[in-house]
């Protein structure tokens, strides 16, 4: 037996985090709508993303505990996916993702897909707020959009 | 002073290395096999004599492509067992920058006589089938739940954050890479070994080339091949007994560790810091001021390794590198830097560090033939980025 019509190409599935017990606190926050970073208990700074040592205070129980944030941040830098090697991000291409220094520490960087779109223009400096991407019904993704742009 | 003993005291006596293609018709360890006897026969040595082995085998890419000894990766185990040597010393470099890492490691095997003779290699594969960094991942578990459900993957995405973060920075544009990989194609050009041999490209080639990661095209970045390299060290004193002028190792410098943040985000700023400290460490171990350097051979997998490594080592100050390169200042040919004479990774192919050791090599021990400089005294063979990775010093002459 043949097909007669080709089969509907399966939508692409973007990869989903796998919480652990390092990660379960951000992802549930994010589920929330928050953004939730890991602070070391020892020396109160956030570290992202959290390991198994503190990377500022360097003790290795730094019983982190995600506390959330603002989210607000600066644009250190960007670029324009045009051609992912994840298929998953086949429908979305061409993307922007945006490097973010974050308000609630300095040096502290997030990457993140910045939600407005390819065609807005970007400058070093740029504020942006954090906003949540959903690719799948109970999973949120911390993403970025631009509160307003440098003159 | 640093109290680097082993200065000058280890020495490159010989090489040997494949032709570089897309897809070789031998498996990689087979190649690896007679590459490894070339090199130690252009040594004027025996297999027999070879009592150390370095390398680091990392497959590099972010694919999932199987990981098989002898087949997509080569590991010095695998090659002393495969040549039946019976080596004391045996080691594998973990981590970036596997070419400086590897001869790290055989110069201090040499000079603490955990080693006479070492065999130094690096294999690379090109997977025959399936898209080199694709990955067609549905869960992100462990390091990559922090990058991948954003989008955030690959070494493009990684490269081009930096590469922006450059040209917003200091007013740079993409167009000012042109001078950079079309300098490296012109030479790699040159070279019959190269993949990219008879093949150099115009400026225009490279500005239409297919963005893929703004601001990172398809030129920016080196081809994956199938291609092997091998280089014999020994002790100075056995090197004076050998055919091949040698070349002396007198400093080397690793720029980690680095910060830590997402898997794959480096900034600017890492990558500029990590650069002073690789610079500071090959002053401290050499005794020389960088200047000295009159083939100073840049890593170039991406091009913009080109302007950091030019800045870190004080070809010229932050920030003026896309300048100098635009207006003609590494053009080999009208008598620029030679910081690419060797055709570098953008010229030859995805070999990882070893265009740069190579062409040093060539030009120290006076066998690079027509591409030879007139002067060339002390070589510098960068690999990867300062931020992961760095560089060995060498000299013609022992300081």
């Amino acid at each position: 037996m043949t097909e007669s019509t080709a089969a509907p190409r399966p939508a692409p599935v973007r990869p989903v985090p796998v919480p652990d017990e390092r990660s379960a606190g951000y992802w549930e926050a994010a589920r929330r709508g928050e953004l939730a970073l890991a602070r070391c208990a020892g020396c109160g700074t956030f570290a992202h993303p959290p390991s198994t040592v503190c990377p500022h205070c360097h003790t290795a129980d730094p019983d982190f505990t995600f506390v959330v944030v603002p989210g607000g941040g600066t644009v250190r830098s960007w670029t324009v996916i045009r051609d992912s090697f994840l298929p998953g991000f086949a429908d979305d291409v061409p993307f922007v993702l945006v490097d973010v220094e974050l308000d609630a520490q300095a040096d502290l960087r997030l990457i993140g897909r910045l939600l407005d779109g390819t065609a807005a223009p970007l400058h070093q400096g740029d504020r942006v707020a954090i906003a949540f991407e959903h690719p799948t019904a109970d999973v949120a993704v911390p993403a970025f959009r631009l509160e307003a742009v440098t003159p | 002073m640093s109290g680097f003993s082993a200065r000058s005291r280890v020495a490159v006596v010989g090489y040997a290395q494949s032709p570089i293609v897309r897809h070789a018709d031998r498996p990689l360890g087979a190649i690896a096999l007679d590459v490894a006897r070339s090199a130690v026969a252009d040594a004027g040595l025996r297999v027999d004599q070879i009592d150390g082995f370095t390398t680091g085998a990392l497959l590099p890419t972010s694919g999932n492509h199987a990981v098989v000894d002898g087949v997509s990766v080569v590991t010095s185990n695998w090659l002393a067992e495969n040549l039946g040597a019976t080596p004391r010393y045996v080691a594998g470099f973990q981590g970036f920058g596997q070419i400086p890492g590897a001869v790290m490691m055989a110069v201090n095997a040499v000079a603490s006589g955990a080693a006479e003779y070492v065999v130094v290699h690096r294999a690379l594969h090109n997977p025959p089938s399936g898209r080199y960094h694709g990955n067609p991942m549905t869960t992100a578990p462990g390091a990559m739940q922090w990058s991948a459900p954003q989008g955030f993957f690959g070494p493009l995405a990684m490269i081009a954050l930096p590469f922006n973060e450059y040209l917003q920075r200091y007013g740079a544009t993409r167009e000012d890479m042109a001078a950079v990989v079309t300098e490296a194609r012109a030479n790699g050009a040159r070279i019959p070994w190269s993949y990219w041999h008879g093949r150099p490209i115009e400026p225009r080639d490279y500005v239409d080339a297919r963005v893929i990661a703004d601001p990172v095209c398809i030129l920016d970045c080196d081809i994956p091949v199938d291609g092997v390299a091998a280089f014999v060290l020994t002790s100075a004193e056995r090197a004076r007994d050998l055919p091949n002028r040698p070349v002396y190792v007198s400093g080397y410098g690793m720029g980690n560790p680095t910060p830590g943040r997402l898997g794959g985000h480096w900034t600017l700023d890492d990558i500029q810091g990590a650069g002073r400290v690789v610079a500071d460490r090959l002053r401290d171990t050499s005794g020389l001021a960088l200047s000295e350097i009159d083939v100073p051979q840049l890593y170039d997998g991406f091009s913009p390794f080109v302007w950091w490594w030019m800045e870190a080592i004080g070809l010229c100050g932050e920030g003026e590198a896309a300048a100098f390169c635009r207006d003609g200042g590494i053009e080999v040919a009208a008598g620029g830097l030679p910081v690419l004479s060797g055709g570098g990774a953008l010229g030859n192919g995805r070999m990882h560090g070893v265009p740069q050791m190579l062409e040093t090599y060539l030009q120290l021990s006076r066998r690079a033939g027509e591409r030879q400089l007139p002067s060339a005294t002390v070589g510098l063979a960068c690999h990867s980025s300062a931020n992961y990775g760095g560089a060995v010093l060498y000299t013609a002459d022992p300081l």
